[in-house]
């Protein structure tokens, strides 16, 4: 893999005439990239032990044992593709998966859900393709609602999210809560965005797009939109056995466990 | 065939495009696109030349390619009439379009991207992918011909889109205007950034380090840097200097070299080490497999 990379990067600056498509070899590189990481992995994967990510740092002790640590804390974990969406997708599902153990509480998400795609046009965002996200989230919500058997509704959960038309428009319609959320409550986020950018400009190259990362302030953001919190438990490289837990919003009984390793985000289960 | 038939109905990405060919299907007086027949991933459009610019008058028909992630990827735009600004037959570069596909937001429309292109149009070219910088007399000539211009899946294009004050287009939404001018920025930007690249490299340099692949525009900047003009002016600066004082040239060289510390020159040893033992394995790996 690291062989071929060099090579490509080598071919490409032997050529590198200025009449050589470089943008096309590059997006070439990087959709190859792309569809390795969606061959290999799902969007949302299945429950595996927390003992499990052990198989990914065989010769890493920092990380064993901060391994340790986090299953003295949490039994399982579900991976989910690292394809920049992770943050989105993990809280999308996880949330709606504790929901389903909860009818009162579902119903009372869904009504939030249907009121949501007004604060959205009048935000300025185009009324039809608000109107196209809006309408299949509230179709998949409205599946999941209707489904009385809670094993099947998961089941169903978790096709939904392993369709890759349906899981996107999932993420899609959560980023568009929270760019909302950011941008309603400007006065208060614009302290967290470095440079000078203003909170319209920040949801538009951050938030909007698929792919972007998802930082702090989007969990903050997210969370608020849909009311609820988040714990999430960083594991890096860093000192100390432990890995740090953060809530967000700081003090809320959080109803969903993220696993945070740089770059990505997946879900956790006591 | 009809096209409801022949796609999966129930794919978010279908019901998409259907919507789209609804909200559009009446011509307005700037654009105009439809599905062409039996392709939903295929649309053919006409947009009408920006007024008070050198495209005043002109018809541009072409192609909108959408890939199968559609919305989630941008939509190709590849012009078929000869214009001045941009080729024919090839991919546009535009940041709404897909070679820049890092800043396409799903809630834009194939009617933000022809919105897009109008207003592209009247800015500068400069060496862009797929761009073209005619005089504003050859466009302008160019614009004269297209009305004539025939397109060999839809015919005269000039006749696709409606004249007069009786028809008017959706008006801008908010969103969108905002992203019309996030694009002429973005042309602004590229622009200043041809003419200092040079002084921007070494800084980007460092910021390739965690850098995603998913950023395009800055990789393109990385693989460039090889052959970039700093290194070439440099060049040439050493071997002019060399006939004249080369004493002088080579104590200022040291003097700028010493302040430079040790760190520095342990840092290339270690690279040099580095990439010797590198050849070794290569050439082992070869000759002796």
């Amino acid at each position: 893999m690291g062989d071929e990379g060099e090579t490509m990067t080598n071919n490409v600056s032997e050529n590198s005439e200025p009449t050589a498509n470089q943008d096309e070899l590059i997006l070439a590189q990087q959709r190859q990239i792309e569809k390795e990481i969606s061959d290999n992995i799902p969007l949302v994967g299945e429950l595996d032990s927390v003992i499990s990510l052990n198989k990914e740092y065989s010769t890493d002790d920092i990380y064993l044992e901060k391994i340790k640590d986090l299953a003295s804390k949490y039994s399982y974990v579900r991976r989910t593709r690292p394809d920049g969406n992770c943050f989105f997708r993990a809280f999308s599902y996880a949330i709606l998966e504790k929901l389903l153990c909860d009818k009162d509480s579902f119903i009372k998400f869904y009504k939030i859900a249907e009121n949501s795609k007004n604060v959205l046009v009048e935000l300025g965002f185009q009324q039809f393709t608000v109107e196209d996200f809006y309408d299949t989230y509230m179709e998949v919500l409205k599946r999941l609602k209707d489904i009385e058997n809670i094993g099947e509704a998961k089941k169903e959960l978790h096709n939904v999210f392993n369709d890759q038309g349906y899981s996107d428009y999932m993420v899609v319609y959560l980023r568009l809560l929270t760019s909302a959320q950011l941008q309603k409550e400007h006065d208060f986020y614009s302290c967290f965005i470095e440079g000078d950018r203003t909170v319209a400009d920040f949801c538009h190259q951050e938030v909007e797009p698929m792919y972007k990362e998802s930082d702090h302030i989007h969990i903050m953001a997210a969370c608020s939109a849909l009311n609820t919190g988040v714990r999430v438990l960083y594991m890096d490289r860093g000192t100390g056995n432990n890995v740090t837990k953060h809530d967000l919003p700081e003090g809320c009984s959080p109803t969903v466990h993220l696993l945070y390793r740089p770059g990505h985000y997946d879900i956790l289960y006591p | 065939m009809s096209l409801e038939s022949k796609y999966n109905l129930k794919s978010p990405g279908v019901k998409r495009l259907m919507r789209e060919a609804l909200e559009l299907k009446n011509p307005t007086e700037e654009y105009y696109a439809s599905p062409i027949e039996d392709n939903l991933f295929e649309w053919h459009f006409t947009v009408r030349g920006p007024p008070d610019t050198e495209f005043e008058g002109g018809f541009y028909h072409g192609r909108i390619l959408l890939p199968p992630q559609y919305p989630m990827q941008p939509p190709n735009i590849i012009l078929l009439t000869p214009n001045g600004r941009f080729e024919v037959n090839k991919k546009i570069c535009l940041s709404i379009s897909g070679y820049h596909p890092e800043t396409w937001q799903p809630s834009w429309s194939i009617r933000t991207a022809l919105l897009a292109l109008i207003a592209f149009m009247p800015t500068k070219g400069v060496g862009t992918i797929g761009s073209l910088d005619y005089t504003p007399e050859e466009r302008k000539t160019l614009a004269q011909k297209s009305q004539n211009w025939e397109c060999t899946t839809c015919g005269k294009i000039a006749d696709k889109l409606i004249t007069g004050d009786t028809a008017s287009s959706p008006a801008l939404t908010q969103e969108e205007s905002s992203m019309l001018q996030s694009i002429a920025l973005k042309a602004e930007e590229d622009a200043n950034r041809k003419e200092t690249e040079n002084i921007e490299s070494a800084e980007e340099n460092k910021e390739k380090e965690d850098d995603k692949p998913t950023r395009c525009g800055r990789m393109a900047k990385v693989f460039h840097e090889p052959d970039s003009e700093e290194t070439s002016v440099r060049r040439r600066d050493i071997a002019e200097s060399g006939s004249n004082e080369p004493q002088v040239e080579v104590n200022d060289m040291i003097n700028q070299i010493q302040p430079s510390k040790d760190k520095d020159i342990l840092w290339s040893l270690a690279i040099y080490i580095i990439l010797f033992l590198i050849a070794i394995l290569l050439i082992r790996r070869i000759f002796f497999m």
